[in-house]
């Protein structure tokens, strides 16, 4: 038998008039964690929603083990043997532990038309404890449990069975260290069991140390697949964009002194049960990191400084003596914030880029009479979110419709619309491509050379370390360390701190 | 995925198209087919159904604000009720102030709803309903013995220059405020997504508080037209008033979510549509009954068109 677990063959996909796959062709192997990496819109996802049965493709073949198959939902795509986890929450509040792991599958453990609740809290919890996630109950509601132990029910739910294929879909990027490194433990227990892990990831480092093969899609079309082993970073970008990254991704310049200026004072901020007693100085011209695991309280700290959090206490403090206790005060002081849930905190969804954009500044562009012109508004929205070189039809666009970069862009062409000089950056490239991470970071640059200061709160370690001028890593609600920006600062001094 | 999206933009632009212009020529169609059903008798009792339309298109333009914003208000009858005893009361000592009691009326019962909404965040429907029987219930006591008549002197208001005059001025200063200033914007996007409008800067409890206040007053002055009208409040006043609001805004192709895809035209095709359509069906000899049940149809229709699926969970 051959080592071919899956073959694609053909594979087509469009959404109205635009083609999201064009006739992709590739095969994956048995016992291979196999990477699958484009940039955002090049049809990675509709490529593994297609075979998980969450999609339907228009035409072309997945062939499993030689045999074709085409499943219609999740559920028959796991009895082919596929299961996938998702992006974001693949779980359902109101139901147990135990209900969400075998959901779809309830027939198991129903006999004579009711449903033994009891063993199948006991297979849970076998499984729980097979995967060494034993503090989660398998009768406690799903409810109970953060954002982290549910991707890790998810884990068990996509692999119990053993599935030939389990796709993993830009999971990591919305998990903490510690829950990385437990997904990487079971995809390689995966791969030993002879089975196959696609794996879809933004963080081509992660990529090239997890998998053992790489595709590129560019554009819903095939581009090549190679071994890892056998390609770098940059032979992996020069893939993905079809032509040389050039120009700094970072910043690059080290040993600039940051002015003495302070702009924000934050003493004694304290939220009950996040964060406790964070003091520290913002200056002009600077960008101030925050790293830390995703439950440090860290991304409190953007909220709080922001008038956005609920029950802090303490001051922040701007160097003219106003204190910010609620979001109207902080933005008509000049300050910007954006969230990590941007699709909920950051942007009305549902809302045009137009409103989303001159939202906070709609003071600013009316007449003497309070009144809005449509055009003024609309060339307003242009200006900026042209300035961000948003991808779009048109500022009349929902913002739904947008990408995770584009909506991101939004978002920024909305405060640098209302020139804020201090911006509360919460997560800002989180699951965008490199090309728009790029922009990103030198917009960001910019903005500290002409004077404004920036506090960057982020997981991933490298781009603290690429931009900030000083990093507060945060452990367990506290401040833990800081560390000031050099060449020789490596990742592993800030997990030192974290952990 | 932008390029991904492209087509099913397209397609929602097309059905964005149907969307808005089915209530227009809706409004169209039932007038040409009734005045043909009724031979042209319709047309000739236009001034009878004007008549109807100027309470329901008032009160109309508040709930709109509300609905704008992703709430519901079924206390508006219960706030035509007591707003019109209001101006019944008072209609014998000033005509301006028994405009001014009503109006004040109308606000004090939305801060009070407001009230429960915002500070106790208790759902607006909820609210809205608990108050509806509540003041119902005051005006039962109140004009069940006997009605509440207005003074005599109400009855030279009675010109279709004054019931205009007050319907028009509403509706257009509602429309410079919804088109020309930041608060529409802000509404639509409360309606969209409320926390991401907090972030945003907009104090949305005090404008969700403002709302409530302001669509009672409307409702209030509303309640002066009526008396002018009928010149006394039964125990009945007002009722059934929300449900009529409710079914013109959707007939005018208002989503019942709320969001960015209101249009104060809603206001004005949907509140013509309604009373246009139920003067018609009296006019075909429909019994009571009957009309209950095409209504219901008709309203289960639109609902269904105008629901903007993608934010329904967002009712509040």
């Amino acid at each position: 038998m051959s080592d071919i677990r899956l073959e694609v063959k053909n594979v087509s996909k469009s959404f109205g008039i635009t083609k999201a796959l064009d006739e992709v062709s590739f095969n994956i192997n048995k016992g291979e964690i196999h990477a699958l990496i484009g940039e955002n819109g090049s049809g990675k996802s509709t490529l593994t929603n297609s075979l998980a049965g969450i999609y339907h493709k228009d035409h072309g073949q997945f062939i499993l083990d030689g045999k074709e198959i085409d499943p219609v939902n999740q559920v028959e795509a796991n009895n082919e043997g596929i299961s996938i986890i998702v992006q974001e929450l693949g779980t359902l509040d109101g139901l147990t532990v135990a209900e969400n792991i075998f959901l779809g599958h309830e027939n198991a453990f129903v006999k004579m038309g009711i449903k033994n609740t009891a063993a199948m809290n006991r297979k849970a919890n076998e499984l729980l404890k097979k995967y060494g996630f034993d503090r989660i109950k398998a009768s406690d509601m799903i409810d109970d449990y953060n954002f982290e132990d549910r991707k890790l029910v998810e884990i068990v739910k996509a692999t119990y069975f053993d599935p030939k294929i389990v796709v993993i879909d830009e999971t990591t990027t919305a998990l903490s260290r510690e829950g990385r490194d437990e997904l990487y433990k079971h995809m390689k227990r995966i791969r030993e069991e002879g089975n196959t892990v696609i794996f879809i990831s933004h963080d081509l480092p992660e990529v090239l140390t997890m998998s053992d093969t790489i595709t590129v899609l560019r554009d819903g079309i095939y581009i090549d697949t190679v071994k890892s082993s056998e390609i770098d970073e940059d032979g992996l970008k020069k893939l993905m964009v079809g032509r040389e990254v050039t120009g700094a991704y970072y910043r690059a310049d080290y040993g600039e002194e940051v002015s003495s200026e302070v702009v924000m004072r934050v003493e004694e901020v304290s939220v009950p049960g996040i964060i406790r007693n964070i003091s520290f100085e913002l200056h002009k011209g600077e960008i101030l990191g925050f790293g830390g695991l995703s439950e440090s309280g860290m991304h409190e700290i953007g909220k709080a400084c922001f008038g956005a959090s609920f029950d802090r206490t303490g001051r922040v403090v701007l160097s003219d003596g106003t204190q910010i206790n609620d979001i109207p005060t902080a933005i008509s002081h000049s300050i910007a914030y954006t969230s990590k849930d941007r699709d909920n905190e950051s942007l009305v969804m549902n809302q045009s880029i137009r409103d989303n954009i001159c939202l906070p500044s709609l003071d600013k562009l009316g007449n003497k009479a309070h009144m809005l012109s449509d055009r003024k508004l609309r060339s307003f929205a242009d200006e900026y979110a042209k300035k961000m070189s948003t991808k779009m039809q048109g500022v009349d666009q929902f913002v739904s419709n947008l990408s995770g970069g584009n909506k991101q862009k939004v978002v920024l062409a909305r405060w640098i619309g209302k020139d804020s000089d201090i911006l509360l950056l919460d997560s800002p490239t989180r699951g965008i491509d490199i090309k728009v991470k790029q922009d990103i970071y030198q917009l960001m640059d910019k903005m500290r050379k002409s004077g404004k200061s920036i506090i960057m709160i982020s997981e991933e370690l490298a781009e603290l370390i690429g931009m900030c001028d000083r990093i507060i890593v945060m452990k367990d609600g506290s401040i833990n360390g800081e560390l000031k920006r050099s060449e020789s600062l490596d990742e592993n001094s800030l997990i030192a701190k974290m952990v | 995925m932008n390029d991904v999206k492209t087509g099913a933009f397209n397609k929602q632009f097309v059905y964005n198209l149907i969307r808005s212009s089915l209530p227009i020529i809706g409004l169209i169609t039932v007038c040409i087919v009734f005045n043909i059903l009724t031979h042209g008798s319709m047309w000739n009792s236009r001034k009878l159904i004007l008549n109807q339309i100027y309470v329901v298109m008032i009160s109309a333009t508040g709930v709109f604000f509300i609905m704008t914003m992703g709430g519901l208000d079924f206390s508006q009858g219960s706030i035509m009720g007591i707003a019109s005893i209001v101006v019944c009361m008072l209609s014998g000592k000033n005509i301006f102030l028994a405009i001014l009691g009503g109006i004040l009326a109308g606000a004090v019962i939305g801060a009070f709803n407001a009230f429960f909404y915002v500070k106790r965040k208790i759902k607006s429907f909820i609210v809205t309903i608990c108050t509806m029987f509540l003041f119902r219930g005051v005006i039962k006591y109140m004009a069940s013995n006997s009605p509440v008549a207005a003074s005599m002197k109400v009855y030279d208001y009675d010109t279709t220059a004054i019931k205009l005059g007050i319907t028009a001025t509403v509706l257009i200063i509602s429309f410079m405020i919804f088109r020309f200033t930041g608060f529409g914007i802000k509404l639509k996007a409360i309606g969209a997504g409320e926390k991401a409008t907090k972030f945003a800067g907009v104090r949305t409890d005090r404008v969700k508080f403002l709302i409530y206040v302001l669509s009672g007053a409307i409702t209030g002055l509303a309640a002066f037209v009526n008396i002018v009208k009928n010149g006394s409040a039964t125990a009945n006043v007002g009722s059934q008033l929300e449900t009529q609001i409710l079914i013109a805004l959707v007939l005018g192709g208002m989503p019942i979510s709320g969001g960015a895809k209101v249009r104060f035209e809603n206001v004005i095709v949907g509140s013509l549509l309604y009373v246009v359509l139920t003067n018609g069906l009296i006019m075909m000899g429909l019994s009571t009954q009957m009309m209950q049940l095409i209504q219901g149809v008709i309203f289960l229709i639109f609902v269904a068109i105008f629901a903007d699926r993608e934010s329904l969970s967002v009712i509040k």
